[in-house]
């Protein structure tokens, strides 16, 4: 009887144990989805008057215009972002909120980047010097997408009035916006 | 393989040293758990070992598997090598290298076959975890936990796997407590200098109204390695485990149960082409609920029945970064039954395993994980036997007969053409021909095929692996990776030294590897390795040489050198070429003197420059260090006590792994001190 009642509590244990871990087969589950990714072959960067201020196709940057500068204490020109396909065809960044334009900076002593519209952005020249950036589409905090490293070189200061290009009033709220946008991406660079 | 019960008689033995290493040899296989008392010995029979007669039990096993056993990392031998992960411990062994990405995220690579050709166990049964798709995954296995290490070679391999060319790393660790023991533990805890930190472990086993019960908790918290070229950050480890068993004897049967947790949260560091600056971190835990049941029949109790059902259920998340944004994840359920009958004795042969198991895995992935979620399964019988043939030759075969079914899903980060069902038919045999050719000299010829079902990820995976800065391609035509080869070994137990040689040749007719192409994808900046079969040959060697003195000096040495070579299918010369991560040539010797208590030691580890490289595969220096250690083990009342203090690459020699993903940006653990200490009981 005793052998029947250790056998029965043994059988039960199993059993139970068997149960519990069957049941929490979907417990163990992915808590985030797998999304289709925007694929860029490359990027055209366009000064504000569309003239052509960087351009890389499948990792090799137009040679004519490889460096972008900007003068210390001064905002360069609204710069727009676009991207290129298979073909080299010029197309469109994309329009869901479910991707934003990224950047990180080697020093961010030298420049700043400051954010301008979805998919626009200004450098903010800080003092002399060549440092490189590195523009990303980030979706869902991963990037579908990066430039190789731009280089940036930020020559002399200039004293406002002096800067060859001034920020509009609108701009001025926008990087309202894109200061706290930014902080977040600065948190991303330190990380 | 069971615990065999030798005696050595009193005969024409000619070396007290021979007869200790034959002891040393045959005794104490506890891989099952070793719960058969020897008081269940039948059948007697005379072995003749060279100049000694061993008197044994009917042979469970071939004299070579014994002798196999002396190779193994258990008691003194595994204290004085433990590290940081399984690979790094068992790094010195021959024909072993190591796959790594930092140093948490190591792996065993056996005669230059890494991932899916080397075998995990615990216990007997997989280790799940998802360590072998990827350099950046580390083995979910706490190191510090393990009663033994054992290499698996031979025939036995099919037993587990049909990767006979590859090989299984053993871990033991005794989960379901079936010795029987009124009351044993341990308390272990280890530090070290180039990752700041410590691990610690303890468990205990017990018996309590007849069922013995056994419980274990490690922790281990490690900072960011130091090289000689400074901080690699994002190297740091953190985890934590346990495990808590049972079993319980009722007639002729066993039962038992186990849970087993791991968790852990360790870094990848950054700095590659394509990969984050600051590198990635990756969180994942593993649960595995393990049953056993044991049926010990009346009339020879070494014919047990076995029976095996693994629960497991493993989580993997990357980030890049920073923690709360999922870059990767991946979630695998999954369970195996094995099933395993053994027969001491069937007519001519011993030995006989048959057994059979059934393997259910589901794998959905989220995140930036371009592997649609995949349901497999696969099912396999297997057998082991040995046979005595002329003057002292002993022949074991083993089969392993079974297949693997596919069933990917719908996702939107494959393509509609790559969602394919794939079956495999996989069979591998393995003959294993071992003849006495003088006293205590042993010559083997192996012979097998080896075989093996493509992985998930490289079936339907199209897209960059984030922690492993790679863009991968996998192919879903593939078939099933197949080959031929053999090994020579010759093994001598002399009255100074043991020494083994080993020469191995595999031809693959259809090898499974990612390869880089030397294309890029432009969206990412990320290199594209594509997964492809292609012919390849590996060949090369190892020898080893001990000498045998129990006291005094005591001086070992060892080396190994694999090469490869195959034919791509898209190198429109079609000729062969260097295989990609195949390891140079290492040695590792060491000079020791044994007191009664105390074993000080000096070694020195090289390997050669890899020359012989992929196309689009960097070079990789070689390297010389040397280090020192003092062990001191000692027992008193009832315990036995271990220190071990190592003083690694005193020199602080810059070392490149050459099947490391860090050697571009940095070496690997500079200078390193580090202590174990032990108690057990």
């Amino acid at each position: 009887m005793k052998t029947f009642k250790t056998l029965s509590v043994a059988l039960l244990g199993t059993i139970l144990s068997v149960f519990f871990v069957a049941c929490s087969d979907n417990s163990n589950s992915t808590s985030t989805e797998q999304h289709e990714h925007f694929e860029a072959e490359g990027w055209n960067l366009y000064w504000g008057d569309w003239q052509l201020a960087y351009s890389v196709y499948r990792g090799k940057a137009d040679s004519s215009i490889e460096v972008m500068h900007v003068n210390a204490n001064c905002m360069s020109e609204h710069i727009h972002v676009k991207f290129l396909d298979d073909n080299k065809k010029e197309v469109e960044p994309p329009t869901d909120d479910e991707h934003s334009l990224a950047w990180e900076i080697a020093d961010e002593k030298i420049f700043d980047v400051h954010s301008c519209g979805s998919w626009g952005f200004h450098l903010k020249g800080v003092k002399e010097g060549e440092t490189t950036l590195i523009l990303k589409v980030n979706h869902h905090d991963h990037a579908d997408a990066r430039t190789p490293a731009i280089r940036v070189v930020v020559d002399k200061a200039l004293d406002a009035e002096e800067c060859p290009f001034h920020e509009h009033h609108h701009d001025d709220d926008e990087d309202e916006d894109h200061d706290h946008d930014h902080h977040d991406h600065e948190h991303e660079h330190e990380d | 393989m069971m615990k065999t019960k030798i005696m050595i008689m009193t005969t024409t033995i000619t070396s007290m040293n021979m007869k200790i290493s034959l002891i040393r040899a045959a005794m104490g296989s506890l891989l099952l758990g070793g719960f058969l008392h020897s008081s269940f010995a039948q059948n007697t029979e005379q072995q003749d070992l060279g100049s000694s007669v061993v008197q044994a039990e009917s042979p469970t096993h071939a004299i070579l598997d014994d002798l196999r056993e002396d190779d193994d990392l258990k008691g003194d031998k595994l204290e004085r090598e433990i590290s940081t992960t399984i690979a790094e411990t068992i790094k010195n062994e021959p024909d072993v290298a190591i796959r790594s990405m930092g140093p948490a995220a190591a792996r065993p690579v056996i005669k230059g076959l890494s991932g899916s050709h080397v075998e995990l166990t615990e216990d007997g049964a997989f280790c799940g975890d998802m360590s072998a798709t990827s350099p950046d995954h580390a083995v979910a296995s706490e190191v510090l936990t393990a009663h033994r290490l054992r290499v698996l070679r031979g025939p036995h391999i099919l037993a587990h796997s049909f990767s006979a060319a590859g090989g299984v790393v053993q871990v033991e660790r005794r989960d379901i407590p079936f010795d029987d023991s009124l009351f044993h533990g341990y308390v272990a805890g280890y530090s070290e200098s180039a990752q700041p930190g410590y691990a610690t472990a303890v468990g205990v086993s017990t018996q309590v109204a007849g069922a013995s019960l056994k419980g274990e908790l490690s922790g281990r918290r490690m900072g960011d390695m130091e090289t000689p070229d400074g901080t690699l950050k994002n190297t740091d480890i953190e985890n934590g485990s346990g495990a808590v068993g049972a079993a319980y004897a009722l007639g002729r049967f066993r039962f038992g149960a186990s849970y087993r947790w791991f968790d852990s949260d360790y870094g990848i560091p950054g700095g590659f082409i394509g990969g984050h600056p600051n590198g990635v971190d990756i969180d994942l835990w593993k649960r595995d609920l393990t049953l056993r049941g044991l049926y010990v029949p009346a009339n020879d109790a070494r014919d047990t029945l076995d029976v095996t059902l693994r629960v497991n259920r493993y989580h993997h998340k990357e980030f890049e970064g920073k923690k709360g944004a999922v870059g990767a994840e991946f979630a695998v359920n999954q369970e195996n039954l094995r099933l395993q009958k053994i027969m001491a004795n069937l007519g001519p042969l011993f030995g006989v395993r048959l057994g059979a198991e059934l393997d259910s895995r589901s794998g959905k992935m989220g995140g930036y994980v371009f592997t649609p979620p995949t349901q497999s399964y696969a099912g396999s019988a297997f057998a082991v036997a040995s046979t005595s043939g002329w003057r002292g030759l002993e022949i074991t075969v083993a089969a392993r007969l079974g297949g693997a079914i596919f069933r990917p899903h719908e996702s939107v980060v494959a393509d509609k053409g790559t969602i394919e069902n794939r079956n495999f038919g996989l069979w591998a045999f393995d003959a294993e021909f071992s003849q006495r050719v003088g006293v205590g000299k042993f010559l083997t010829l192996d012979v097998f095929r080896t075989t093996r079902a493509p992985t998930i990820e490289e079936l339907y995976n199209q897209g960059p692996h984030l922690a492993a800065y790679t863009y991968e391609r996998g192919y879903h035509k593939l078939n099933a990776e197949s080959g031929y080869g053999s090994e020579l070994e010759y093994r001598s137990y002399g009255d100074i030294f043991t020494w083994r040689a080993t020469a191995h040749a595999t031809y693959f007719l259809n090898y499974l590897a990612p390869r880089a192409t030397g294309d890029t994808n432009w969206s990412q900046l990320l290199p594209i390795y594509q997964v492809s079969g292609d012919e390849a040959f590996l060949f090369g060697g190892s020898a080893s040489v001990e000498t045998v003195a129990e006291r005094g000096i005591h001086a070992t040495a060892s080396a190994s050198y694999v090469r490869g070579i195959y034919r791509n299918g898209n190198d429109s010369k079609n000729k062969w070429s260097d295989m990609p991560q195949i390891p140079p040539f290492k040695f590792h010797g060491e000079l020791a003197y044994l007191w009664k208590h105390i074993r000080p030691s000096i070694y020195t580890d090289f390997a050669l420059a890899q020359h012989k490289v992929d196309r689009y595969e960097e070079r990789t220096p070689g390297y010389i260090t040397f280090g020192l250690s003092t062990e001191i083990h000692w027992e008193l009342a009832l315990a036995r006590y271990s220190l071990v203090f190592r003083a690694d690459n005193l020199l602080d020699a810059d070392v490149r792994n050459h099947l490391s993903r860090l050697k571009s940006v940095m070496s690997e653990k500079g200078r390193n001190f580090s202590a174990l200490a032990k108690i057990e009981w």
